[in-house]
């Protein structure tokens, strides 16, 4: 019985701090419409700084909390005055998540750059001795949490309720172009929101900072709790995302008491699942505001990269020939590792193509499927000794039934609520690889994965899988193409841009998707084998979330709907911390920057872009040719 | 008291007002008619401050406002009902006008705007009555009223309306004009854009037509209305056929439904000729 | 007197209390153009989307050569002949205006994906096929010169043409435009109401729903006047003119 308070009690705790990170959410989706997944990097940036002005500048408690929740709030104000809300004047709402995910990224990087990679744990606020409250030890700590929770949501339901400013953010969210018409400045209000979420986001970070360890990248897990339990709550009252939070962190608890550690998370999966499933409006919502989004008629302006015509095959079997005789050139061995490394990804980024860049189906979860190959083809490998062919197809098949099951599930989803499912479902698969230890090594790793190998031939240098990745990829590259400028790439490009007009037109919408999610699966599945044999060695991290980022930004980088673009991105990504050591501190912080960078000024990517020079250059010629050639035609 | 100097404008790539000029003296009703498409509502968008000219200018009282933010323009006395009502329907009708002066609250004060809703509530009863009801609640006439009260709440000098019949039975239609050829006493100069071409030109003082992103056409309320031209093509008297007789014209449908018929899959014994 | 290509029987349709249709029913034969018109906020892209099952009736339904459309998802409805246009034009953006009018024949696609994806013979050989029927598609109605130009860069009234045109490639048994000569100039115009024409010529059954006055009257066989959700007339364009209802909802009444 004591147990099951205490739990409940260390449930509550977890859940005010959901609770803070929902709000934050909730408040800047529903002025604009969009999923910030920064908003846990300000939790983790606000915490960090915190203990900077508390510990290392040895500041008294209050003074070093107020300076970190206002710099926090600062900092906050110059992210979105850059970026989130200029992009939001032309970007369409999947560019604009996109964009989050790479503050998320950026912000974690410059945490990385200027904390470092180990754990941190702030001291708290009134000492160590739990509180006895008849019988049941609370810690002061949680008692603060609840108090700051508790002061936080009901200044924000005064003012959201209460004030001129809350109706004033109210119009926003409901009608951003009635709210301008009548003279609202919505940019300002998204800025102002913005700030207040980063605001609220710190102090939910510097409150439960003496209770958890922080690292620079626990960010992600606190906006995928706080994206759960808004999904939970519901966004459309100020009471649905706080008592997702509770309900939530509860949960999790009891979850995490009574079965495992492990499990919680599951639960939590579970929860959105179910909720997505049964009431997408959510647990505790009553009923959903229409939002009129104006932005929706944003017309994203793209290159369109045509492959007809004999340039394009031309310009394919040049590369060809230019990647098959770089080892003959290059003899670092070094070099020709990350450069085996690059294609492998590549395969991956291919995938994701098909899936994003295509089918406009935002998946924040590559690297899962990454994960679930590499593993499984491993482990076989390893442990039973499987040829690693054989593993790999296992890889393979498991991938393709977890992609079935997650786009089935996530089949109604679109936009901010598909991208953070397959968060939720990277998330759970990179849990389950460090929480498997028998299975999967745990954290450390799994050690002693076998060479791959065809049959009796064993491709154990690095120029053999060199052109062994370079041949598979030609072949992939050559089969998509052929689906791409066919009608399944027609029907997945329509579905991209207009699913109601698609579906006019007699295009089957669920089955194009379900297609588009198993070969991202399978490539990403591939590449994930490749890459254990490859390194003969696999850790969760090479596999987990961030590296779904960094795929994205691969891609962006070097243009969607491309196929090929993401070669080049894949190359920059993965080459430049190589060829310049000291810059690995920086990687992700430049992943990050890539990312905001490439959806604020470039958004059709370094192919997509190029493209457009070509075709720019190619009309100013036509131009300047054209009086001729008329002239050739009259009579 | 408006003057718009061949004005380009439209979203993105795509323009819609390819220099559009016209102008609107103090205390005038200007009507604005043309089909859908035309750009009425491009350029009443502009006119808000919503979306950015690409070329010309807009001069209010003289002064370029070209680069005037949304909220400016409602300050300097241009208020907008805009196509569609976009009331805030998640709060009551009272909210709904405390916000139409969001951006001058400070400087008008609680008392001055306290007087400006009740002053509302004498000119529209209907509202009066239901203040605190949800504006999303309200029948369709109903959220024109407060549309077009919202406005009013600026103490504006020039009122844009865009559609303000649309959707509206033929009775509120008319209470809707009735209301607006009132603005006149008021001292209000009027632009009103309109499908209703034949109640818009009635109540006019001079009117516009735009057609294309252009204006076509410009003349007095009646002198349009006695246009034949726009009689054919606005109020739906004496329309003829569009496509002529002619041989040519023959010929040409001939060709069409013989290229058409393989793309269709027909084969020639289904086509009629 | 064929059968009827479409019946609407009894639609009802209420959004928060207001009536957006109100018990409408009509025919409209094989073969016959019949054109929607009404003021703005009649209810006629209601009924197209009640129609296509884009929303679901609360009561009523139709019916296409005699099979009853409720309950099939749009896709299902496209794919037994029965195309629609969008009253904005709904052209895909980052494609070119000849992938646009392609996707319009997803239907008639035999070989699918995986067959696509290994370049068999027969599947290039058919997309070969229908790329060169779309660009005498194209050639038609005068866009071929924009084939390879992205379709969001085509004017307004180009990218309704290609709607057209993506809806023609599915080889429709029935289209149903929503004001597809919005935008359009009279000269364009007067060559839409010949491509309808040919259209109906074809043996293809069309119901329109438009503004232009001069259009409806040119080509429709058949007019079907909504006012306030509510069906008040039916005819011949020339009856149905001198309708005293008609005028009053839909020319608008004289001011006193």
């Amino acid at each position: 019985m004591d147990q099951a308070v205490q739990i409940i009690i260390g449930g509550i705790v977890q859940g005010c701090v959901f609770a803070l990170i929902a709000l934050g959410l909730s408040l800047i989706y529903r002025v604009t419409g969009i999923i910030n997944l920064a908003q846990g990097a300000f939790c983790i940036f606000g915490a960090l700084l915190g203990y900077t002005f508390q510990v290392t500048f040895n500041w008294p408690m209050p003074l070093a909390i107020l300076a970190a929740v206002a710099g926090t709030t600062v900092f906050g104000l110059v992210i979105a005055r850059t970026t989130f809300v200029p992009g939001l004047a032309y970007l369409p709402n999947s560019s604009m998540l996109m964009l989050t995910a790479g503050l998320l990224t950026f912000i974690e990087g410059l945490t990385l750059v200027l904390w470092g990679s180990q754990p941190y744990a702030t001291p708290t606020f009134s000492g160590e001795r739990p509180l006895d409250i008849f019988g049941v030890l609370v810690p002061t700590q949680g008692l603060w949490i609840a108090g700051i929770s508790a002061i936080v949501i009901l200044a924000t339901w005064f003012v959201m309720g209460r004030t001129a400013l809350g109706k004033a953010l109210a119009a926003c969210a409901e009608n951003p172009m009635a709210a301008q018409i009548m003279g609202i400045d919505v940019p300002r209000m998204t800025l102002m929101s913005y700030g207040i979420s980063a605001m609220i986001a710190a102090l939910g970070g510097i409150a439960v900072a003496p209770l958890m360890s922080f690292q620079f990248d626990t960010g992600s897990f606190f906006t995928n709790a706080g994206f759960i339990a808004v999904v939970v709550g519901g966004t459309s009252s100020f009471i649905g995302p706080v008592a997702g939070g509770l309900f939530l962190g509860v949960t999790e608890q009891l979850a995490a008491g009574y079965v495992s550690s492990l499990f919680a998370d599951g639960v939590a999966l579970g929860l959105l699942i179910i909720t997505l499933l049964w009431r997408p409006q959510g647990l505790f919502a009553p009923r959903r505001a229409r939002r009129h989004d104006v932005r929706e008629d944003v017309r994203v302006h793209r290159a369109i990269v045509d492959f007809r015509g004999h340039g394009p095959a031309l310009a394919g079997i040049a590369l060809v020939i230019a990647l098959a005789a770089i080892p003959w050139v290059i003899n670092d061995g070094g070099l020709m590792s990350s450069l085996v490394i690059t294609l492998i990804l590549f395969i991956s980024v291919l995938g994701l193509d098909v899936l994003m860049g295509y089918a406009g189906q935002v998946s924040l979860g590559q690297a899962a499927f990454m994960a679930i190959g590499g593993y499984t083809s491993a482990i076989l490998a390893t442990t039973y000794g499987v040829p690693p062919l054989a593993a790999t197809s296992a890889g393979i098949a498991l991938s393709l039934a977890c992609a079935l099951v997650l786009s089935l599930v996530t089949m109604r989803l679109r936009g901010a609520y598909l991208a953070l499912a397959t968060l939720a479902f990277g998330l759970l698969v990179d849990s389950l690889t460090v929480g498997l230890t028998d299975l999967t090594g745990g954290p450390s790793g799994l050690v002693g994965i076998p060479s791959f190998a065809i049959g009796p031939l064993v491709l154990a240098s690095p120029t053999a899988m060199y052109f062994f990745t370079l041949a598979l990829i030609v072949v992939i590259v050559l089969v998509l193409l052929g689906g791409m400028r066919s009608s399944f790439g027609r029907a997945l490009q329509a579905i991209r841009t207009d699913q109601t007009a698609a579906a006019a037109l007699g295009i089957n919408v669920p089955a194009h998707k379900m297609a588009a999610f198993a070969i991202a699966a399978v490539l990403g599945s591939l590449s994930g084998s490749l890459y254990a044999f490859d390194f003969h060695f696999l850790s969760p991290e090479m596999v987990a979330t961030p590296r779904s980022f960094e795929l994205i930004a691969m891609l962006i980088l070097g243009g969607d709907g491309t196929l090929i673009g993401g070669l080049i991105g894949a190359a920059l990504i993965t080459l430049l911390p190589t060829l310049f050591q000291p810059l690995a501190l920086y990687k992700t912080l430049a992943e990050g920057a890539i990312l905001v960078i490439v959806f604020r000024y470039l958004p059709e990517g370094l192919l997509g872009r190029g493209a457009w020079l070509v075709s720019r250059l190619a009309g100013a010629l036509m131009e300047t040719f054209a009086p001729t050639a008329a002239a050739d035609k009259l009579p | 008291m408006l003057e718009i100097q061949s004005l380009c404008a439209g979203y993105g790539a795509a323009e819609v007002l390819h220099g559009v000029s016209l102008r609107v003296a103090a205390g005038e009703i200007v009507a604005l008619i043309g089909a859908n498409g035309a750009g009425k509502t491009t350029l009443a968008k502009t006119l808000a401050g919503v979306l950015s000219p690409s070329r010309g200018r807009i001069l209010f009282e003289g002064r370029e406002i070209n680069r005037v933010s949304a909220h400016e323009r409602i300050a300097r006395g241009i208020a907008q009902v805009p196509e569609g009502r976009q009331i805030i329907g998640g709060l009551t009708v009272e909210d709904n006008l405390r916000l139409a002066v969001f951006t001058q609250r400070r400087r008008l004060g609680s008392a001055a705007i306290h007087s400006r809703i009740a002053e509302i509530g004498r000119h529209f009863p209907v509202l009066e009555e239901r203040m605190t009801a949800m504006a999303g609640n309200l029948s369709g006439g109903q959220q024109q009223m407060l549309a077009i009260a919202r406005a009013l709440m600026v103490e504006p000098r020039l009122v844009v309306l865009d559609e303000p019949s649309l959707g509206l039975s033929p009775v509120l239609v008319s209470q809707i004009f009735q209301l607006i050829a009132g603005f006149r006493q008021r001292g209000l100069a009027v632009l009103l854009s309109e499908q209703n071409a034949r109640m818009s030109l009635a109540i006019a003082d001079r009117a516009y037509v735009i057609e294309m992103g252009r204006v076509v056409l410009e003349g007095t309320g009646q002198e349009l209305l006695n246009d034949p031209a726009i009689a054919e093509r606005y109020l739906g008297v004496g329309a003829g056929s569009a496509s002529g007789d002619d041989e040519g014209a023959r010929l040409r449908r001939k060709d069409l439904v013989r290229g058409l018929a393989p793309i269709l899959g027909r084969g020639s014994d289904s086509v009629r000729s | 007197m064929n059968a009827p290509a479409l019946t609407v029987d009894g639609f009802v349709k209420t959004f928060g209390g207001v009536h957006a249709v109100e018990d409408v029913s009509f025919t409209v034969a094989d073969g016959s153009v019949a054109a929607l018109i009404g003021p703005n906020g009649a209810g006629k892209t209601t009924l197209f989307n009640l129609i296509t099952n884009f929303y679901p009736a609360d009561a009523g339904q139709a019916r296409f050569y005699g099979a009853s459309l409720a309950g099939l998802a749009p896709e299902k409805i496209a794919r037994l002949g029965l195309q629609r246009t969008f009253q904005t034009a709904r052209v895909f953006p980052g494609m070119t205006t000849l992938d646009n009018v392609l996707a319009g024949a997803h239907r008639r696609v035999r070989s699918h994906g995986v067959r696509q994806m290994l370049w068999l013979p027969g599947a290039r050989q058919e997309e070969r096929e229908l790329a060169a029927e779309a660009q005498a598609l194209l050639d038609l109605v005068g866009l071929s010169a924009f084939s390879a130009a992205a379709a969001t860069s085509l004017p307004m009234g180009a990218q309704k043409l290609v709607e057209v045109c993506r809806a023609l490639m599915a080889r429709p048994r029935m289209l149903l435009l929503d004001e597809p000569a919005a935008g359009l100039t009279d000269a364009e115009t007067a060559e839409f109401a010949s491509l309808l024409r040919a259209i109906r010529d074809n043996g293809i059954t069309i119901l329109v729903v438009e503004h232009n006055m001069s259009l409806v009257m040119d080509v429709a066989d058949d007019v079907i006047v909504l006012d306030l959700g509510r069906l008040i007339a039916r005819g011949a364009p020339a009856e149905v003119q001198r309708d005293a209802r008609v005028v009053e909802a839909y020319l608008g009444a004289q001011m006193e």
